[in-house]
Parts: C-alpha cells; sequence; structure tokens
C-alpha cells in the first residue's frame, strides 16, 4: 500500500520532526505512521527521490525505530547502462532484505506469477489512458481508479479497471493538462464546476507511473527496465527539453489548451522546472497556470479563483 | 600550418587578453594588494573595544589566491575550457585536463558575505522561480539571467558536472543550467547511504567517473595525464589532511580560529583543491595557527563557552554574529560543514585515483545518514570540549537541515548540552529575524552559564 500524505491526517505529530519547510507528503506520512496508521504492516519501504523522503528515511530508520523494519530504495537520477545496472543491483539488494523481513525466498515460478500479475496491472493502467474518452466516467471517478493502482493487488486493480463502463466520456468545456506530484478528489469537482476537464495528466501519482513491460528472463533486470522506462519526470532527471517536448505532444494529441501545475508547498524537484516549462509552452501556445497547495486542506478561495480564472482565458 | 593559424582568431585574441588582463596586470596587482594588505595588519594592534584579537595574517594570501581564482575565470573562456561543478563534484580528473572550475556554490556564498545575494535571488523571482527553492540556486540562476555579479564576470561553461553527493537540489539546479547554456550535463549520481556503503554503490559512482573523464577528454581535445592526475590527486590529499589540521587547532584553548574564519578560509579547498597553491597556502594558515596558540592568542579575547555549528554559514551574519558572540564570550571553535572537506582526507589514494575517488565522493556527512551526522557531532563535542551546539535550521538546504530536530533532542538528552535551533537561511536575509535570533541565542547562552 502506497502512502502519499493521506488527507485527514494533521501534520502535528510529523512536525515534533520535521520542520515547517518540509513538504506535507513527508509530515503527514510521518505522522500516519506514527498515529499507528501502518501498523498492520512487516515493513515500511522508503524510495529515495528526493531530498525530504531522504530525510524521512532517514530520520525513521536512525532515531524512530518503529516497529516495521524500516527499507530503502535509491532510485538513480539517469537511464544511462550505469544506472540500470545499479538499479539492477540496487532491487536485488531490497530483494535480499525483503526475503528475511518476510521468510520467504521466491521460486522463479513465484517471480513470473508477480511479473505476469504486475505487467497485466500496468498494461491495465495504460489502457485507462487510451480510452479514456471512451470512458463514461468523472474526472474525479476516472482518478479514483487510477490512484487505486496504489493499495489494490495488480489482480483487483485489473478487474476494477475492465469494469469501467464505456460510452461517452462526460468531459465538457476547456481540456487541461495537469501536471505536478498529486491531485486529491476535490479537484476534480472544482475543475468540473469551472466549465472544464482534464484532457490528461502529468502526475508523479498518475502518468508517469505507467511503465512498459519488459520481457528480459532475469527477475531483477525485468524490474530495472520497467522502472526505468517510465515517462518524463522531473525526479529521475529527465532533461528540461524532453519534458516540454513530450508535454506539448500529448498536450496537442489530447486535446489541452493549457497546462495547470498543480505542486504540495516546498517541492523543490517540480519547483525547479516551472519558469521553463512557463516559458517553452508559452511559446508553443500553451499558458501555464502555477499553483500550491497543502495537502488535505481546502482549496484556498484565491487558489480557485486563480483556476478559474486561467480557465476563462483558455474558452 | 603554425599553431596560431590553426587556432580561430576569438581564440588568439582571448589569450591575449587573458595574458595581459590576467597574467601581468591581474596578477601583479593582487600581490600589490596583498603586500598592503599584510603591511595593514601587520600593524594593526588589538582593539580595546573589540572582543575579538586581529584576524590572521594569513586572510591577505587567501583573498589574493580567490581573487586570482575569480579574476582567471573573468578571461578563461577561449583560453580553457570552463566547467561549471558542484561543491562536492569529483574535479580531479577536470583539473588534470586544465579545465576552469566554476563552483557556482561558492559564487553564490560570495554573494551572500557582500550582502549582494537578495537583489541578484530577486532577479531570478521575477523570471518566475519560487521562493521556496534554495537560495543558492536563486542567486545563480538570478546572475545568470541578469549578468549581476560581484564576481565582475563568470565564463561561461563548456561542460556542468553536477553530483548529487550534497543534495538533489542540484540536480535540478544543474537542469536548468543546462537548458541555458545548452552545453552537456554531466551526473553523478551517488546513492544517499542510510549505512555503510554497499559494493554496488561504489561501483556505480566509479562507472560514472569513468564515463564523465571520457565526456571531458572529448571535449578537452586530449587525454588525462596519467602523472599529472595523480599529482592532483596527491595536492588534493595533502590539502585536505592540511585543512582537517587546520580545523582541528582549534581543540586547543582558547581556539586560535573561530568556525567563522572557517567558513572564509575553506575557500580554497573547496575551489582548488588539488592544486600546489592550496597545499601552500594551508601549510601557511597552519604555522601561523601554531605561533598564536604558542603565545596563548584565541580567535576572541574571552573564551567563556566553546560552541558546535552544524550546517551552512549564514553567510550575510557571519561578521555580525562572530562579533555578537564573542561580547558574550562564545566562541564557535567548529561546525561540521567545514570539516566535510577535510575529513574524507585518509580515503584519497592518489595510488589508485578512481577506487578511491569514487568512495570519497560517496562518503561527504552530507550524503550519509541522520544518525552518522549525529554521531560525528558527538564526536567533536568530545574532542573540542564543546558547551553547546547551534544548528542552523536552514531552509534552504533540506538534507543538512531535516533530521536536525532529532539530533538537538539527543544531544541534549544523552550529552547533557544546550542545543538550539536557529531558523535562518543561508543566503536569504528575508528569512531570518534579527530580533527573534539575537533572543533565541541569548536563552542558548544563559542555558550554558553554569559550564562557563
Amino acid at each position: 500500500m502506497e502512502i502519499w500524505g493521506p488527507p485527514h491526517v494533521e501534520r502535528h505529530e510529523g512536525s515534533r520532526h520535521f520542520q515547517a519547510y518540509t513538504c506535507d507528503i513527508v509530515v503527514k506520512a510521518m505522522s500516519f505512521i506514527r498515529s499507528g496508521g501502518l501498523d498492520a504492516t512487516k515493513a515500511i519501504l522508503v524510495p529515495h527521490t528526493c531530498d525530504a523522503l531522504q530525510g524521512m528515511g532517514s530520520v525513521l530508520g536512525d532515531f524512530l525505530q518503529p516497529d516495521q523494519r524500516v527499507l530503502t530504495l535509491y532510485l538513480p537520477r539517469g537511464r544511462r547502462s550505469s544506472d540500470h545496472e545499479f538499479l539492477r543491483r540496487e532491487l536485488g539488494r531490497l530483494a535480499r532484505t525483503l526475503v528475511e523481513v518476510s521468510g520467504h525466498e521466491p521460486c522463479r515460478d513465484d517471480w513470473d506469477e508477480a511479473f505476469e500479475a504486475e505487467d497485466a496491472a500496468d498494461a491495465a493502467l495504460a489502457d485507462l489512458y487510451r480510452r479514456r474518452a471512451r470512458l463514461a466516467i468523472s474526472d474525479r471517478d476516472f482518478y479514483t481508479v487510477v490512484r487505486s493502482r496504489e493499495y489494490l493487488t495488480a489482480e483487483q486493480f485489473c478487474d476494477q479497471a475492465a469494469a469501467l463502463p464505456e460510452g461517452e466520456a462526460p468531459q465538457r468545456g476547456v481540456g487541461l493538462m495537469i501536471s505536478g506530484i498529486v491531485a486529491e478528489p476535490a479537484l476534480f469537482d472544482q475543475i468540473e464546476a469551472m466549465g472544464a476537464y482534464v484532457a490528461g495528466d502529468d502526475l508523479a501519482c498518475g502518468f508517469r507511473r505507467v511503465y512498459s513491460a519488459s520481457a528480459e528472463a532475469d527477475p531483477l533486470e525485468r524490474a530495472a527496465n520497467r522502472l526505468l522506462t517510465s515517462p518524463a519526470d522531473p525526479t529521475c532527471g529527465t532533461p528540461i527539453q524532453v519534458r516540454v517536448d513530450t508535454l506539448q505532444t500529448r498536450m496537442r494529441a489530447l486535446g489541452a489548451r493549457g497546462l495547470l501545475i498543480y505542486d504540495p508547498k516546498f517541492c523543490e524537484p517540480e519547483l525547479f522546472d516551472v519558469p521553463l516549462l512557463r516559458k517553452h509552452l508559452n511559446a508553443a501556445g500553451f499558458p501555464v497556470l502555477h499553483v500550491e497547495f497543502e495537502m488535505g486542506d481546502r482549496l484556498p478561495y484565491q487558489t480557485l479563483s486563480r483556476i478559474e480564472a486561467f480557465v476563462e482565458t483558455l474558452s | 600550418m603554425t599553431r596560431s593559424e590553426a587556432l580561430p582568431h576569438y581564440v588568439e585574441s582571448s589569450r591575449l587578453e587573458h595574458f595581459v588582463n590576467y597574467e601581468v596586470l591581474g596578477k601583479t596587482t593582487l600581490r600589490v594588494q596583498r603586500w598592503r594588505d599584510q603591511w595593514k595588519l601587520a600593524r594593526r594592534r588589538p582593539r580595546p573595544n573589540s572582543p575579538l584579537n586581529p584576524p590572521l595574517r594569513s586572510v591577505a594570501h587567501m583573498k589574493e589566491i580567490m581573487s586570482r581564482h575569480y579574476l582567471e575565470g573573468r578571461y578563461a573562456a577561449g583560453v580553457r575550457k570552463v566547467a561549471w561543478v558542484t561543491s562536492g563534484a569529483p574535479t580531479e580528473p577536470l583539473q588534470a585536463l586544465g579545465y576552469f572550475l566554476v563552483y557556482p556554490e561558492n559564487h553564490a556564498a560570495l554573494c551572500g558575505v557582500r550582502r549582494k545575494a537578495q537583489g541578484i535571488a530577486e532577479e531570478a523571482e521575477h523570471a518566475g522561480w519560487s521562493r521556496d527553492i534554495c537560495s543558492y540556486a536563486r542567486t545563480d540562476i538570478g546572475a545568470m539571467i541578469s549578468g549581476k555579479t560581484p564576481a565582475g564576470r563568470l565564463p561561461r561553461p563548456d561542460v556542468l558536472v553536477c553530483c548529487t553527493n550534497i543534495c538533489q537540489t542540484v540536480l535540478h539546479w544543474y537542469r536548468v543550467l543546462a537548458d541555458y547554456f545548452e552545453c552537456p550535463l554531466v551526473l553523478i549520481d551517488t546513492p544517499f547511504l542510510y549505512q555503510e556503503a554497499h559494493d554496488h554503490e561504489v561501483a556505480y559512482v566509479k562507472r560514472q567517473i569513468e564515463d564523465m573523464i571520457c565526456v571531458a577528454e572529448e571535449i578537452a581535445g586530449k587525454s588525462l595525464d596519467e602523472t599529472r592526475f595523480r599529482d592532483v590527486m596527491t595536492n588534493a590529499r595533502r590539502g585536505a589532511e592540511l585543512w582537517l589540521e587546520v580545523l582541528n587547532r582549534s581543540q586547543h584553548r582558547p581556539a586560535p580560529m573561530t568556525a567563522f574564519d572557517g567558513f572564509i578560509h575553506m575557500g580554497p579547498i573547496v575551489d582548488m583543491r588539488g592544486e600546489a597553491v592550496t597545499v601552500a597556502y594551508y601549510e601557511r594558515l597552519i604555522a601561523e595557527l601554531d605561533e598564536r596558540i604558542e603565545r596563548g592568542i584565541g580567535a576572541i579575547k574571552e573564551e567563556r563557552y566553546r560552541v558546535l555549528w552544524d550546517n551552512l554559514p549564514i553567510w550575510f551574519k557571519i561578521g555580525d554574529f562572530s562579533k555578537w558572540l564573542a561580547e558574550r564570550g562564545v566562541n564557535v571553535v567548529a561546525s561540521t560543514y567545514t570539516f566535510a572537506w577535510g575529513e574524507l582526507a585518509p580515503m584519497i589514494d592518489p595510488s589508485q585515483p578512481l577506487d578511491s575517488m569514487a568512495r570519497v565522493y560517496l562518503h561527504p556527512i552530507l550524503n550519509r545518514s541522520t544518525g552518522h551526522k549525529l554521531a560525528s557531532m558527538r564526536r567533536m563535542v568530545d574532542e573540542f570540549q564543546l558547551d553547546g551546539v547551534i544548528l542552523h535550521s536552514d531552509r534552504s538546504c533540506k538534507p543538512y537541515s531535516l533530521g536536525q530536530i532529532d539530533q538537538r533532542d539527543r544531544l541534549v538528552k544523552t550529552l547533557g548540552i544546550p542545543a538550539l535551533l536557529l531558523e535562518a537561511d543561508h543566503n536569504d536575509p528575508r528569512d531570518y529575524s534579527d530580533e527573534q535570533g539575537s533572543n533565541r541565542l541569548e536563552a542558548f547562552i544563559e542555558m550554558m552559564e553554569p559550564r562557563g
């Protein structure tokens, strides 16, 4: 199960360990862990994608030492052969630790079965994005299913994705592309109420996780390939121009008229790119709006007004 | 064809400009300035109203060395290949290949010390960069787009080398630089060490350094000279050893220099490690410190409390803090930050340059766990006989700052010494409140009184 700074969790428990300038995802995840939200688990895996998550993994392991084993995974910031080789070995290290934690040593059939299920779920997620315009569900419902990939098993996710009704998508008005880390459900309702819809996304919890299947026989090789073929992503070091080109191509194909960058406060990996995304996309005829938010809080009126004005200018 | 015929016209004019303005006029002027500064320092007597003893005489040499470095930067384009590098980047092969190195972080710190950082950072903010990103990055991006810098002019990079062993911020910052300058970005990705380094992590860094050398050779148009490379490595090790000795001289009571002096004197080991001039400079500085120790001269006149500084300095407040604390008998004698450029000296092995570089550049304190930093602070409290710790909670440096709340709690509970979390920013004065900072520091000093 994945934790993306769960909503309805207060910052105060996490704030005992992290300064006020730390992003909500980390502080609230820490609050959630400290309040017993993950007591049912045997291990907590903290991926290394930014300085804030690095701090969280380190503080958890060094100082707080919860009952669960704290595991880490360093995700390389490039897509070179050296990154591939490193990630394969890093995944091997993680796998050995998981064997210790679970007491189960997977055999070849176990690996094959797991990959088959995960590949199917990856394909189902990719297919959801391909079929978006033919799914008779709101943006809120669509992203509820997309994000269920974070907590459902691969098989359950496939069933849920397959059950979505086909028909005319209730997408009316101005098409927007959303970029950032995570968008909470209320945003989709607000966008719909403003006369717009989400034509596509570049969210860390959304499209950036559409992985390609790999046919490698070695399970670690296959897992490394899968992670390193994810779409353009600043936390993976994708050059800005590649991000711009990818966004432009997708926005044209999906009919998005503008880009809404929706970032949690203090998210450096996202913040650095904003001025250049704006510059390059504006030059290509795509207006850009950047807003920051605090997770779990109701969207401030001022933020909503800015998004509303942005939608109006695109109409 | 003669050598000059083979060179484009602009290269020839650059060489002439470099020779006249840097080699002849620049170096001479700076040498004269140094003589003048030395003369003034030699005649300077302790000021009765100042809590500080006269500054180290070596500062005149350091000023000359650093000014010469920045001056050469102005005329380096077209004469030497230029690499912009992060402060933790494996630069020794680049130096051996003759690159001129620019450290944007050091440049930003220079802007901070000269109190120019805010105005320059605002240029970046007006261009859309958020105030929530690192103030070093904002300062340098601001300088890049506006041309404003107290250093005169920074040379355009031929290549950017970004090593993530100090933070992930540099990756995002250097992607912006790569987009602006349209030049190659070489990434040395160093996995964060939650525990001891694993073999695959060392192998990963080594391979990236090898790849960096290939790119650097291609851009420089020449191959790495093994002898020159070994010489640079030898100087890098010796420079780091000497820097560590400089810092450890403050274990003496009274300490002959403050950590604030250390923040200034670290310039050569950051910007010019691997160069003979750095080795010579620190030998000179050690001789002066030993002379002070022998004569019982401390950096401050009345050393009642000895304190550790954690994290980057607050560049725009260095002078003020130094004086304000000294007035209250507080000598900040050590810092985790300045040690970062010395403590890895024993790992540098010129006979196995690539293997040792891979290990060295994986192990800076900023690439190690929060528990390791706490262990380092505990060791320093013991070795330097410290009475308290100031942890600068630096809004712009998250990898250094996250973990400080638990570190402070453990220092207080297990060592029983006062520890203060001081909220500020290393380069942005808008994120520091003088009144609040002074109040908290006053309370911290009161907590140390029973130890004074």
